[in-house]
């Protein structure tokens, strides 16, 4: 009836954009610690958060695992659980971030490269938490509404979807 | 191709029959979907995860059984000035004591041996800190400190080096095995050497005994690295400015007496052995 919501177009490129955004995010810090192993390695201990064996499994994954939440992100394939899943991730870097900040250590939280430990005047915890839920905005707009544009679930499922709404429509 | 055409076509079938009359089958398919590509998801991430933590860890094993190259850090500096090790060195307790005991000039020296900057006044400043012990006007206290123990993958590099050294000192090979453990310095993060690799470079530089050997798989000296470790980074004279208003106790850090040594000043070892300082 109130047709002053934004078209459905309107809203899938707002998708689209939201999509390729995160995908860039997660391409961009994934291959910076790819390129830097050591380095991530360094990034994860210093929060001082795992125990001992741990470290070297949580830096060995989270730079791949992030590079194929990129991609899959990218080719808009299971858009909203890859969504799900990349919320998941963030909610617990912004957790590992504040309990540093909480803790009063004194870390970068090296989610673009860097990390470890910094001078206690050089800390950014609100900025680094800040950015990340400017993320988390990207990926709660894909779950609530994954449809997108230029995206392999539009090709692959059956497009009943666009339909959906005409149906329902006629219906009422 | 041809498959992929039909199964479009028959989708678009499928939908239009759908439009029409809602079928059972539509639903079915629609329903199917969205599974097969959530378990392709899921395939693709933990293959992503078990992938990564395999490849980074074979990446990091690849020195594993390597030998520590013998070369020295300052190798030209140290031949040029045929210092090497004309000059007394022997252990005390945690501490490696290295020049005669009538220098005027005592300094104390703390490092880490997988502390890059250590790495750095090393080289800027090893073989003339070696001239000078030669020369008999200077005794440097060596402490090797395993400030950064948790930054090696797995842990525990510097406390190994720290020990080795002191096995090393032992047996009369201090400055050769201290100055090839920092010419091959592992990056921070990185796997570091394990114990039977610093017992083999000591080795490779010419110690026989076993006694080094089991001195340095044993981490003979380790418990007497910790406690003093505990003092230093707690001694108040030692403790400075490490930016942002933070105090603490970092390697390399120089002292004289009671008094850290400015070393950023370039002049600061004729200083020391001037007795300016």
């Amino acid at each position: 009836m109130d047709v002053v919501r934004p078209s459905a177009r309107v809203l899938d490129i707002i998708g689209t954009v939201a999509r390729l955004g995160l995908a860039a995010v997660w391409l961009i810090s994934g291959s910076i610690k790819v390129s830097d192993l050591n380095q991530t390695y360094i990034a994860v201990q210093a929060y001082d958060l795992l125990p001992t064996g741990t470290v070297s499994i949580v830096a060995g994954a989270v730079p791949f695992l992030e590079l194929a939440l990129g991609v899959l992100l990218l080719l808009g394939l299971g858009t909203r659980l890859t969504a799900a899943i990349s919320a998941v991730v963030l909610l617990a870097f912004i957790g590992a971030v504040a309990q540093s900040w909480a803790r009063g250590l004194t870390i970068d939280c090296g989610c673009f490269g860097g990390g470890g430990e910094v001078a206690a005047g050089d800390t950014q915890y609100p900025q680094e938490i800040a950015r990340d839920l400017g993320f988390l905005v990207l990926a709660g707009w894909l779950l609530v509404r994954p449809r997108t544009l230029l995206a392999l679930d539009g090709w692959l499922t059956t497009r009943n979807a666009p339909v959906e709404p005409v149906d329902s429509h006629g219906r009422t | 191709m041809g498959g992929a055409e039909r199964s479009a076509r028959k989708r678009r079938q499928s939908q239009t029959a759908g439009n029409r009359a809602p079928a059972v089958a539509q639903h079915k398919s629609a329903d199917r979907k969205p599974i097969i590509i959530g378990v392709v998801v899921v395939v693709v991430l933990l293959g992503a995860v078990l992938g990564g933590v395999i490849y980074t860890n074979n990446r990091k094993n690849t020195t594993e059984g390597e030998s520590i190259a013998t070369s020295q850090l300052d190798e030209a500096a140290t031949s040029a000035a045929g210092a090497d090790t004309a000059f007394p060195v022997k252990r005390d307790d945690a501490v490696v004591v290295a020049g005669k005991n009538t220098a005027k000039a005592t300094i104390d020296v703390y490092e880490d041996f997988l502390c890059p900057i250590c790495r750095g006044f090393e080289a800027s400043y090893g073989a003339d800190m070696e001239r000078h012990m030669a020369a008999g006007d200077l005794k440097v206290r060596y402490h090797m400190l395993p400030l950064l123990n948790e930054r090696s993958d797995p842990p525990g590099y510097s406390l190994d080096a720290a020990n080795a050294g002191l096995c090393a000192a032992d047996a009369g090979k201090f400055p050769e095995f201290h100055k090839a453990l920092y010419n091959a310095q592992p990056e921070e993060g990185s796997r570091g050497w394990d114990k039977q690799q610093l017992a083999k470079l000591g080795q490779d530089l010419g110690i026989k005994s076993d006694a080094f050997k089991s001195c340095v798989e044993s981490s003979k000296y380790n418990g007497i690295i910790q406690s003093h470790f505990e003092q230093v980074r707690n001694t108040p004279y030692l403790q400075q400015d490490l930016g942002g208003g933070q105090q603490g106790f970092g390697t390399p850090t120089v002292a004289k007496g009671q008094k850290v040594v400015d070393t950023s000043n370039p002049k600061w070892l004729d200083e020391v052995v001037g007795g300016t300082s």
